[in-house]
């Protein structure tokens, strides 16, 4: 059952990260950016937003099934990492830089959200000991 | 951040949690039947159309502010959603704010605003 989760979280982030990492060169490729018809014909006309939307729907259906089984409070923290792996990748992709605000800012969140988890888990633990 | 990147920050944000409230308003409406009538029930509520648009308009503000914002930086600053739509849950729909809950958000809220000043 580890096993189980492990893959599908780890497929989830992967989805997760790809679909972004699309998005980005979505943007990039429909430079640049104008509210224009033209602006949007740019978008569409690359390849790079259908990996993304493809990215983002293989995500949804990966994080129902995971939901089916996994108890809430873990798979929310977990399909939040997106947030470490999408900067891993960014790093070596487009050569943004890690600067320091930027790594305190990242430590943050994560251990916000790590918080959040443990508020899920704990919410859900309860309203399962009041249907018993 | 120039003020087109936090106009367009702001927006997405809400449009994101403006989409998040209709898919909940349009999921628990005490008409929805069972079965595939589910799905034809939730065609015909407005709410999923109030959804489904908003996610389209965020869509595009997501590509929008890309072009403008570091990936690494756009994504971080994009969980700030999770802080309005606990606020907005609690508001409408009486969701608990549990100290954790409190603490996580204000982590998130102060890890926001170290990423936004980087």
């Amino acid at each position: 059952m580890a096993r189980f989760y492990l893959i599908g979280f780890t497929v989830l982030l992967m989805f997760d990260t790809v679909a972004q990492c699309s998005f980005k060169l979505a943007a990039e490729h429909a430079q640049p950016l104008a509210m224009s018809i033209e602006w949007l014909v740019r978008v569409f006309s690359g390849h790079w937003i259908y990996v993304s939307i493809t990215g983002y729907i293989l995500t949804f259906f990966t994080w129902m099934t995971l939901l089916k089984k996994a108890p809430v409070g873990p798979a929310f923290a977990a399909s939040h990492f997106e947030v470490v792996t999408v900067m891993i990748v960014s790093v070596w992709l487009f050569h943004e830089p890690i600067t320091l605000f930027k790594l305190i800012g990242t430590i943050l969140i994560v251990s916000g959200i790590l918080f959040l988890a443990l508020a899920e888990s704990k919410l859900a633990k309860k309203t399962n000991n009041q249907s018993d | 951040m120039s003020s087109l990147v936090i106009f367009l920050w702001i927006s997405n944000i809400c449009f994101d949690t403006l989409g998040q409230v209709a898919f909940k308003y349009a999921a628990t409406s005490p008409t929805n039947r069972d079965g595939w009538y589910y799905w034809l029930d939730l065609a015909k509520n407005h709410w999923i159309w109030i959804g489904i648009s908003s996610y389209i308009a965020e869509f595009l503000l997501w590509l929008a502010f890309l072009t403008l914002v570091p990936l690494s930086q756009g994504v971080l600053l994009a969980s700030f959603n999770i802080i309005t739509i606990m606020l907005v849950g609690r508001v409408l729909f009486k969701e608990l704010l549990t100290l954790y809950r409190i603490i996580g958000m204000l982590l998130i809220t102060a890890g926001v605003i170290f990423v936004g000043l980087s």
